[in-house]
């Protein structure tokens, strides 16, 4: 345990965590220190779940304005593995339903007393506004297309352990190819942005709109790992470390295409045209080199944006960022609690 | 005679005022020297040294003071009818006397909409009724604002609007453009466009760039507003009605309108003081207070409208007024609305955006807030947008020098939403004579 004098775990001296974008290396890397030291369970790891007690006696909400069962989940047994009680609020029962407003809602249920929450909205910054009005942490599980910091994080951790860099969380000379819909995607914002923080390259590969130039504006400012963007994928599967799977949001995008035709609004004109492109087909997987990996935040569109055949195939490491999302939300839940703690001992 | 077609502050004034020892700027006659202007019955009676001071209900002492025609907005957002809770006329025309403003020209994005001659009418009948100073409508284009049909613009026309927009949409069609460029080209009123091609802001709340890029927003692109621009530069040769592009956000609708003028066309455009002095930065944070359409841009793009301010390609200034009540602005960003109020702040932003860089003097500020949107709107018929003897009392005084804090809870209109809060401005209008009457006066709080 590297608890500080202070009361801090790992120096980490932030209440919320509401995206990567803007955090510093040594933060970012503190987190992943921490949840790396928390052993994994299930297939992968340990069979029995790591317990600890950071917040017994505390209670930990969830506050889910758009759909997720995996996050959830996640956060949820997260929190109950440190000992919280958690109490969820999903979408279809909360009363933003009714009106209520987010900020409301998330006033309500700290006034009814909870030491942490963890919100995702659809509104872009929504965690963002609930945090500037409530004095408890607030986790943010996903806004918008915005971000996604946990998921960002646990993709890290992954990349980091299949490349034997989680002892210092230096990823330079990596190389993470970023395929899909990164316009939309609130994983993307939020991985790249850590990855270039640890100093590692990406390339974001999609679709004309689903990657436009000013996604090289994503990478950590100052660096050290820049972003390049382009719309070809075969060229740069060649020099992968890891490649980073998108969902195709059709709810983002309205109607999804169907199989060869397309229909109005949708932004690629054809599941095909996208799969001719981009999908991680078994023949692509193929021209990865040795010790590259394929990830996906789940959940997948089998036969679309990736093959079944590659999802569980040996270079997926999907199941192990599943098992990785619950120790880093372990340490954020920690982190996040130990350090609102720190400036308000005897709250 | 100078009150329009019943251009508001009907009741004729019988006090005087005399105004002594400012240096008067009268861009339109190019007055600008010291002197004293008198005002009896709501009408200027002389200018000049040394007017003696014997029978005046009223001595202003303009000493170091700017003394300039009364402050023209010619696109503001009043919202009544139909949105009251964001800001009525009265509250409106609070706001427009205390930034110094004596007349103001109201967008027909109202609910109904300003596209009928008894809405014409209303908005005149409350002006006179409940504003603080003069009220001119401009009328829709369309029917209800929707680019469908042609509002009956003859009629609006006999009925006093000033000018025609579909202001907050843009008249989408080629066809119907070039419908409504001939309609009001026979009134010989001008059509302000919204630049606005909305299939390329399709969700859309800022600028697309940098910043939209890290908050997750869709962006919104210069072109959408560069090719309507475009467009109409094209459909309007050869009709030639005046046409004018409201609140030009982009370097290159600046360069459109440059060569536009420069062949010859009728092309008029407004700059307004959010994009003389804030980029997409402002978003940052999700800071609904900087969501505005057209958005905040880029640095160059701030410097491009600047450099169209000095070189005459920009000739008019306008606020884009847009109230907005706090819970509409404390939506998530992407669900708050768009615009930001800016009478009350305006006069100190443009001097800092304008003079303090050296890109215009003073006179040619005043001009851009007086005469210039005078002849724009056809008030200039009436004497607005100068002080000329027999024209109308409408006077500003300012203090250029004036030092102050911008705070929204001191703000005489109903909305408080503006980025500029805490912003240290220098100059304000002192004094505001609307038809011969102190309408306003800086006491000096705020």
């Amino acid at each position: 345990m590297s608890s500080s004098p202070h009361g801090t775990i790992g120096g980490w001296s932030h209440h919320h965590l509401l995206g990567l974008q803007g955090l510093d290396a040594a933060s970012i890397r503190a987190v992943l220190a921490h949840a790396s030291r928390i052993p994994a369970c299930g297939p992968s790891g340990a069979s029995e779940a790591p317990r600890r007690d950071d917040l017994r006696g505390r209670t930990v909400a969830t506050l889910f304005f758009e759909d997720s069962t995996r996050t959830r989940t996640s956060f949820t047994l997260a929190a109950q593995r440190l000992g919280a009680e958690t109490v969820d609020l999903s979408g279809g029962v909360t009363s933003v339903n009714k009106g209520e407003t987010i900020v409301d809602t998330a006033l309500t249920v700290e006034a009814m007393g909870v030491d942490a929450m963890v919100i995702r909205a659809r509104q872009s910054g929504a965690a963002a506004m609930a945090a500037r009005r409530v004095s408890c942490p607030v986790i943010n599980a996903g806004d918008g297309c915005h971000e996604h910091p946990t998921q960002g994080l646990l993709d890290i951790l992954t990349i980091a352990e299949a490349h034997g860099r989680a002892e210092t969380f230096d990823l330079s000379g990596l190389t993470i190819v970023v395929v899909g819909d990164v316009t939309s995607s609130r994983v993307a914002r939020s991985g790249i942005a850590g990855l270039t923080a640890l100093g590692a390259s990406v390339v974001a590969v999609g679709p004309p709109g689903m990657v436009v130039p000013a996604h090289t504006h994503l990478a950590a400012p100052g660096g050290p790992g820049q972003v390049s963007v382009r719309h070809d994928l075969d060229p740069v599967l060649a020099q992968a470390d890891a490649v980073m799977m998108l969902r195709i949001q059709f709810e983002r995008h309205g109607d999804a295409p169907s199989a060869a035709g397309a229909r109005r609004g949708a932004v690629i004109p054809s599941i095909r045209e996208y799969r001719h492109g981009y999908a991680m087909t078994a023949q692509r997987a193929d021209t990865l080199r040795p010790g590259a990996v394929v990830l996906h935040p789940g959940p997948m569109n089998r036969g679309l944006e990736i093959d079944g055949e590659v999802a569980d195939g040996s270079r997926s490491v999907v199941l192990r960022q599943v098992s990785n999302g619950v120790r880093v939300r372990m340490a954020v839940l920690a982190m996040c609690h130990a350090a609102a703690r720190s400036s308000r001992p005897f709250a | 005679m100078f009150t329009a077609a019943g251009g508001a502050i009907s009741s004729p004034c019988m006090g005087s005022i005399l105004i002594v020892n400012g240096r008067v700027i009268d861009p339109a006659s190019g007055h600008d020297a010291v002197a004293d202007v008198a005002i009896e019955g709501g009408v200027v009676r002389a200018i000049g040294a040394g007017l003696s001071r014997g029978p005046a209900d009223r001595v202003i002492d303009a000493g170091g003071m700017l003394v300039a025609p009364g402050l023209i907005d010619p696109h503001v957002h009043l919202r009544e009818p139909g949105h009251e809770h964001k800001e009525t006329i009265a509250t409106g025309t609070a706001a427009a006397v205390a930034g110094g403003f004596t007349s103001v020209c109201c967008m027909p994005n109202t609910s109904p909409a300003i596209d009928t001659p008894e809405m014409v009418r209303f908005v005149y009948d409350r002006g006179e009724r409940t504003g603080r100073c003069r009220v001119f409508p401009v009328a829709a284009a369309t029917r209800g604002r929707l680019g469908e049909e042609l509002a009956e613009i003859g009629l609006l026309d006999s009925a006093g609007a000033v000018a025609y927009s579909d202001d907050g949409d843009c008249v989408a069609t080629a066809g119907m453009m070039r419908r409504v460029l001939m309609a009001v080209a026979a009134t010989g009123k001008a059509f302000m466009q919204h630049c606005q091609d909305s299939t390329l802001t399709r969700g859309a709340s800022m600028h697309a760039g940098a910043v939209s890029a890290r908050l997750g927003l869709a962006g919104w692109p210069r072109v959408a507003e560069e090719v309507v621009i475009e467009r109409d530069v094209m459909l309007n040769r050869g009709v030639g009605c005046r046409y004018h592009v409201q609140h030009l956000s982009s370097g290159g609708s600046v360069e459109i309108v440059r060569r536009a003028r420069a062949g010859g066309q009728l092309v008029t455009a407004e700059a307004s003081p959010h994009h003389l002095l804030l980029t997409d930065e402002a978003c940052e944070g999700y800071d609904t207070s900087a969501k505005v359409n057209p958005p905040l841009r880029e640095r160059a793009d701030v410097e491009a409208i600047r450099a169209g301010v000095a070189d005459g390609t920009i000739t008019v200034l306008a606020t884009d007024h847009a109230p907005h009540s706090a819970d509409e602005k404390n939506l998530p960003f992407e669900e708050s609305p768009m615009g930001m109020v800016g009478l009350e702040t305006a006069l100190g932003l443009y001097r800092e955006a304008l003079v303090e860089t050296g890109a215009i003097d003073w006179p040619r500020l005043i001009a851009l807030m007086t005469i210039e949107p005078a002849r724009l709107c056809g008030l200039d018929r009436c004497g607005m947008g100068m002080i000329g003897v027999d024209g109308p009392g409408d006077v500003t005084v300012i203090d250029p020098e004036a030092s102050w804090t911008v705070d929204p809870g001191t703000f005489a209109g109903r909305s408080r939403n503006t980025p500029f809060s805490g912003r240290r401005l220098t100059g304000r209008a002192v004094a505001t004579i609307v038809g011969g009457r102190v309408a306003w006066e800086y006491t000096g709080r705020g």
